[in-house]
């Protein structure tokens, strides 16, 4: 049974950071806007946080891997050929819902990488552009912090104020004080106080598993509700498995099983793709045509290449003064960005954050997720005693660079639970990554020793860290060497836009998101100033 | 996730219950894991999530092969050294499967209330209750905020 829906002047695909803010800031406008979401609405009592087994669920049904959960409503990745597994969660709000918030900008240089250090390419915008934007999406989520940051150029006034950074993070600052490095409290779309109707946050800590007291900056709680006010109408349990076009190859919109496995098609004047780094090409290369042999929007055969994760190693200090530092949001306390610039005394270009982070409950600390796995036997439980709420860690991301051969590919046989293909990463390490993290956990053992740690325990891989999903669509002036244009708006198609993270040229040093949200709000200007065609 | 069904037998569950013991060893006045009545839920933990199904269908499974378990009266007969020795020979053997069934058997340990008072952890869910932090305190600023701004300008 095939359903066709009345025609919508712009269709979204995805609801998370990005094709949320697309929606909102559209449903400000004169267009008519749906959105397609596969997955549904979380309710505030189904958060595992809610829950006795919230350490259970987090290893199980509320994972970060959508491999590990294996809900119906998510797709397999193929990772056979990737050291790190790529996370993300499917329902309203997206990758929102999983993930912990911390929020820093691109750096101005972030955008010159060509020009300043002789690598990757330069992006088609600069910093001064997005700014704007950054500022628009900050106040959308709710951003808590403090101005006055000297490794990062001045800002607006942030829309609340830090949130709190406890004993361990201030044990952590006056050590980076002492050493003379930088640090600074996060940036974190996290509530200090009440924002918008929103509670504020009550430092349970696990961020990560979504926020039922809507403290956290979630697109389920923090947009969606204003843009649906305004007329936006969200679909829920909708798949796309595929972006209809027509001869010349301009989208004529998207086709979708139901939840009860019906096709559907919506038609529409024009396409935003939102579904992020691995999701968006996937459905982009399952819909090839006459016009696109090779996958939609692909004449310049990158569709897919270029994937960027930030690879992560952490460093975890043991210390043995109980505080508790299972007390607050798991991975917003400060950063430090001392080592964030290219160093020509180094053996790789450009550089890395550190992210600092606490510890969780007592089956994370056994099972060793902050500071590995606590030997069983006899010696159980005295070292189970010595590391519980007892552990600080520092996060490396590290600039990754763009290199074709780590990609995105649909895998022949692997599907999704209603015969979509699934899609197969190919990724490596590359050289200059592995010297980034090298000297990152160097100094970070410099860091936590100075802090007074008691043992320090490096990881110098995170396998489960695939976080961030860039590239693999990426923006650029020439149309045979990038997917979209400095709009987001295909080179191939003047009504297909993409907005997730797959248009990041390269990736920073930073998390993601604030440039995710601030490159979508600024597209969604665009097609609300510049295409007033699109409107029926 | 799918079910995968171990199927236990009556001496698997005894095996269970002793290599509990020795995983997590009494301690204060707790028994060991196995003796607090937390096979039961290793075993149900075990059936719903495939990883750890198989983790301890395939210990269980090894323990039984072992010659020094396969003496009279079995892996529950041997003495304290001989299954700890056991179990470390395993480990050896397969450790990521073994890394896999210790890892059930602390989630179910670290799940119990019992254990939770013991290690004053507040048992039940993280909210609505949170936790009390001091608000942040600008005075820690001091000396980073006097630093110049050093970002790169491009």
């Amino acid at each position: 049974m095939s359903i066709k829906h009345p025609k919508t002047d712009i269709l979204i695909i995805g609801s998370g950071a990005s094709g949320a803010a697309v929606a909102w800031r559209l449903s400000k406008s004169q267009f008519n806007v749906v959105c397609l979401e596969q997955g549904r609405w979380i309710k505030p009592e189904e958060f595992p946080n809610e829950h006795s087994d919230w350490e259970i669920q987090a290893r199980t049904n509320w994972a970060f891997d959508p491999n590990v959960r294996g809900l119906d409503v998510d797709y397999p990745i193929n990772v056979d050929e990737s050291p790190i597994d790529p996370l993300m969660f499917n329902a309203v709000g997206g990758s929102t819902i999983h993930w912990t918030a911390h929020t820093p900008r691109f750096h101005p240089s972030d955008f010159r990488v060509k020009t300043l250090d002789g690598v990757a390419d330069d992006w088609p915008l600069t910093y001064d552009e997005v700014e704007p934007f950054y500022d628009a999406y900050d106040e959308l989520m709710g951003c808590s912090g403090i101005n006055g940051d000297p490794a990062n150029p001045p800002r607006k006034e942030r829309p609340m104020p830090p949130i709190p950074i406890g004993p361990d993070g201030e044990r952590m600052a006056k050590a980076f004080d002492r050493l003379g490095w930088h640090w600074w409290p996060s940036d974190s779309y996290v509530n200090s106080t009440p924002y918008r109707g929103r509670q504020a946050c009550n430092n349970c800590g696990n961020t990560g598993l979504g926020c039922s007291r809507g403290a956290k900056g979630q697109t389920d709680v923090a947009i969606w509700p204003e843009a649906i006010q305004n007329g936006v109408e969200l679909r829920t349990e909708a798949r796309v498995f595929r972006i209809e076009t027509d001869a010349q190859g301009r989208a004529t919109g998207a086709s979708y099983y139901d939840a009860d496995g019906n096709v559907n098609f919506q038609p529409a004047n024009a396409v935003v793709l939102a579904m992020n780094g691995i999701g968006t090409p996937r459905i982009m290369l399952n819909s090839k045509s006459d016009a696109y042999p090779d996958g939609l929007c692909n004449s310049s055969g990158l569709l897919g290449k270029n994937l960027m994760f930030h690879p992560y190693a952490m460093v975890s200090g043991l210390f043995q003064d109980g505080l508790q530092t299972y007390k607050g949001p798991l991975a917003n306390m400060i950063l430090c960005q001392e080592f964030y610039e290219t160093d020509p005394a180094k053996n790789f270009v450009r550089g890395y954050t550190y992210q600092v982070a606490r510890s969780s409950g007592p089956i994370s600390t056994a099972c060793g997720y902050m500071f590995g796995r606590v030997p069983w036997g006899a010696e159980h439980h005295a070292e189970f005693e010595r590391r519980f709420g007892d552990v600080t860690v520092l996060g490396v991301i590290g600039e990754d660079l763009p290199e074709e051969h780590n990609r995105v590919e649909l895998d022949p046989k692997l599907t999704d639970s209603n015969g979509i293909p699934a899609p197969k990463v190919f990724y490596k390490l590359s050289t200059n990554s592995r010297n980034q993290l090298d000297d990152a956990i160097e100094n970070a053992v410099t860091a936590l020793n100075e802090a007074g740690a008691t043992q320090v325990l490096p990881t110098r891989f995170l396998k489960v860290a695939g976080w961030h999903l860039m590239g693999t669509a990426r923006m650029g002036e020439d149309p045979n060497a990038s997917v979209v244009d400095r709009w987001g708006q295909a080179h191939d198609a003047d009504n297909i836009f993409i907005v997730d993270g797959s248009v990041f040229v390269t990736c920073a040093a930073v998390n993601p998101t604030p440039t995710i949200g601030a490159l979508a709000l600024r597209t969604a200007e665009y097609i609300d100033n510049k295409r007033a065609d699109l409107k029926s | 996730m799918t079910d995968y069904q171990i199927n236990l037998t009556d001496t698997d569950r005894i095996v269970l219950k002793e290599t509990m013991n020795l995983i997590l060893p009494p301690v204060d006045e707790l028994p060991g894991a196995g003796d607090m009545g937390l096979a039961s839920n290793a075993e149900e933990l075990a059936n719903r999530i495939p990883k750890y199904g198989l983790a301890t269908r395939r210990v269980l499974d090894a323990i039984a092969l072992d010659p020094s378990a396969r003496a009279e009266g079995g892996f529950a007969a041997l003495d304290q050294d001989q299954r700890n020795s056991a179990l470390k020979t395993l480990e050896a053997s397969i450790p990521e499967t073994f890394d896999n069934f210790v890892d059930l058997i602390y989630i179910v340990y670290y799940s119990d209330e019992r254990v939770h008072k013991r290690i004053e952890w507040r048992t039940g869910p993280l909210q609505p209750l949170g936790w009390e932090l001091p608000p942040f305190n600008p005075q820690i600023l001091e000396t980073t905020a006097k630093r110049k701004p050093f970002w790169r300008k491009a």
